[in-house]
């Protein structure tokens, strides 16, 4: 029939209309495929689906949205490849969530972007996802669903896509020394600068837990390169103190600090690992310190007795770390110019840095399980074997020690004194 | 050397009359030794007194502990070679005899704790080949080589706790090792004293002290 072809171009002609007018902002969706036109026949709709914890979700697609993304070239079905595979729409499917959908499309990106899903596999995030965390997030929670952009479109000053849970680090950061610079086009002190934003220090999908990377301190170097020399220039023990204190301790001067104790296996070279058995660090510590104050030293001596469970590993020890006490304030880096430079302010007695210690363990997932301990390990004889990998001349000094200078001091005066009471005694008696 | 023959350098007017007890490198040690000591025990106060002392800057206290503990180790090996190369390494001869030591040491004991007062005679005939009494030669060879060869190590290790971090390691971590270095620093304190005051009990106060600059033994009655 001479209709058919004449018909199917009406049709055709009537849908695209449809969509024209149905499709608000339609203006700029004229380079939208004609496959995608088909879905978006519908899906330009405010349509709803019920799902079974009963949120309706919309599944409605801005097709301006999807026309400027960078998915646009693959299409609906580029990612929706299971309704191009079936006959029917499966739109009668039943969707547990909102969050399982997203669960189960997760991967769908890897079959194009392959190497850097399995770096997000391997990152904290993806950990946080299997544990069952409800805000972890998802390729999707980072990059939409439907308006993916180009990686220059992430400005982290501006708050997306970290802030989106990380709005408290962001807004530390946009008020560091680095925030401040990529807000003022990457210049400082009148130089161009190549600020770094969260990705240049976390890695965009491999994010790791700060605690099992060497606490960034490398990728500090990487743009930093002449802070090793500088460092070494002035800086007694440079190097021990570029391993044993983070770059924020003295850089972040307004930062809270502590003293992290953690279990490091010095044959592995790496921190210690709890085994997946969710006996956290609290639970295996309760009967060590019943009263849940903290640990104090023949505590922690205790704890250290038990490290293996088939009896004292000298392979573990805890390898002591100062540190700032939280990762927001780890972002309020300041101008070199501001940072602490002043040994004293840890190597003396009481020094604020060391009023704060925890005892911790890498979970399996990396990140740490801390425990309180009690400042007075870091000064108790007590300790020196437990905490023998940490100390600070003057600041955690052993008191017990300065006992027996007073004593060494009295007994130095008292020999002459003595010796020449005891001549005077004896030459009288004579 | 006959003993009683000053070497070359030596003032004429002592020439034949004294017995030449302490040649000059020994005398040089000694003196760069004490006020090294002296210099690394202030320093080192100041390293561990922050709160109580403000001589200087903990900075600067490192880096002159530092510096000075490096020329100390220089002079003591500077020592070392001395008696090593020289026949007055019979100084440190220990006596084989334990028996007869520890009798001549508490005859020594005896005479500082009541004979000095008395007037007695000296227990211990002073010569340039044996020139320390048993306490003294018990302390100094106790002192040398292992007191302080431990101290140097121990501080060697603080001066760089990375390059030297399986030393470190070995000996049961930093604090252990920080530990034992104080332990020393607080024997040395406690030596000074006693040093000090012992280079007193001679004729004179300042009798064993002027030979220890001359390196003549002064008349002693």
């Amino acid at each position: 029939m001479k209709t058919g072809p004449i018909l199917g171009s009406l049709l055709l002609a009537i849908a695209l209309l449809g969509m024209a007018m149905a499709v608000s902002a339609a203006e700029d969706s004229e380079e939208v495929s004609s496959p995608d036109l088909k879905c978006l026949k519908c899906h330009s709709r405010n349509l709803k689906k019920t799902l079974e914890d009963g949120e309706k979700m919309s599944l409605r697609i801005e097709a301006v949205d999807f026309d400027k993304s960078v998915h646009r070239v693959i299409g609906c079905t580029g990612c929706h490849r299971d309704i191009a595979k079936a006959e029917k729409h499966p739109s009668r499917e039943p969707i547990a969530s909102r969050r399982a959908y997203s669960i189960k499309h997760n991967q769908t990106c890897s079959q194009c972007h392959e190497d850097h899903y399995a770096d997000y596999k391997g990152s904290i995030h993806a950990s946080l996802v299997e544990d069952g965390n409800e805000n972890a997030p998802l390729c999707s929670d980072c990059h939409t669903s439907h308006k993916i952009q180009f990686r220059g479109a992430f400005e982290p000053v501006n708050g997306e896509p970290c802030s989106k849970c990380h709005a408290d680090i962001n807004e530390a950061y946009a008020q560091s020394v680095h925030g401040s610079a990529r807000t003022e086009g990457n210049q400082l002190r009148g130089k161009f600068i190549k600020a770094p934003y969260c990705s240049d220090c976390h890695e965009a999908h491999e994010v790791l837990a700060v605690s099992t990377t060497d606490y960034l301190v490398p990728n500090c170097m990487s743009c930093h390169e002449v802070a090793k020399l500088a460092h070494e220039q002035w800086l007694p023990n440079a190097a021990m103190h570029m391993k044993s204190v983070g770059c924020a301790v003295c850089h972040a001067p307004e930062a809270e600090l502590r003293v992290n104790l953690q279990l490091y296996d010095r044959v592995q070279q790496a921190p210690v690992r709890r085994s997946e058995d969710n006996v956290t660090l609290q639970n295996k510590l309760a009967e060590i310190d019943p009263d849940g104050n903290g640990l104090d030293p023949v505590e922690l001596w205790k704890m250290m007795l038990k490290t293996d469970e088939n009896g004292p590993s000298s392979d573990i020890i805890l390898r002591g770390r100062l540190e700032v006490a939280n990762g927001v304030d780890a972002h309020r880096l300041a101008d070199h110019s501001e940072a602490i430079r002043s040994c004293e302010s840890c190597h003396q007695a009481n020094a604020e840095a060391f009023q704060n210690v925890t005892v911790s363990i890498n979970r399996p997932d990396g990140r740490k399980e801390s425990y309180k301990a009690d400042s007075k390990v870091l000064n108790s004889p007590i300790s020196v074997d437990s905490v023998g990998g940490f100390y600070a001349p003057g600041g955690t000094r052993i008191k017990w020690l300065d006992a027996l200078l007073v004593l060494a001091i009295v007994g130095g005066l008292a020999v002459p004194v003595g010796h020449f009471a005891l001549g005077k005694f004896l030459r009288r008696k004579k | 050397m006959n003993t009683t023959e000053a070497p070359k350098g030596a003032p004429k007017n002592q020439q034949h009359e004294k017995i030449y007890l302490h040649p000059l490198p020994v005398r040089i040690w000694h003196w760069l030794n004490a006020a090294g000591f002296l210099f690394l025990i202030l320093t080192g106060f100041q390293l561990r007194y922050v709160d109580l002392f403000n001589l200087m800057t903990f900075e600067t206290a490192v880096h002159l502990h530092n510096w000075v503990g490096f020329a100390v180790i220089a002079n003591w090996f500077l020592w070392f070679f001395y008696y090593l190369t020289s026949d007055k390494i019979t100084n440190y001869h220990p006596d084989l005899n334990v028996s007869n030591f520890f009798q001549r040491f508490f005859r020594q004991a005896q005479f500082y704790g009541q004979g000095i007062f008395m007037g007695e005679k000296r227990p211990h005939n002073v010569q340039p080949s044996d020139k320390f009494n048993p306490m003294q030669k018990l302390t100094y060879v106790f002192m040398m080589f292992i007191t302080v060869p431990i101290t140097f190590l121990s501080g060697l290790m603080m001066w760089d706790v990375e390059r030297f971090s399986g030393l470190i390691a070995l000996a049961g971590g930093i604090r252990v090792v920080n530990t034992v270095h104080v332990l020393m620093f607080i024997m040395f304190v406690m030596f000074m004293f006693v040093h000090a005051y012992m280079g007193m009990l001679g004729p004179k106060a300042s009798t064993h002290y002027k030979e220890m600059i001359t390196g003549y033994e002064e008349p002693h009655d």
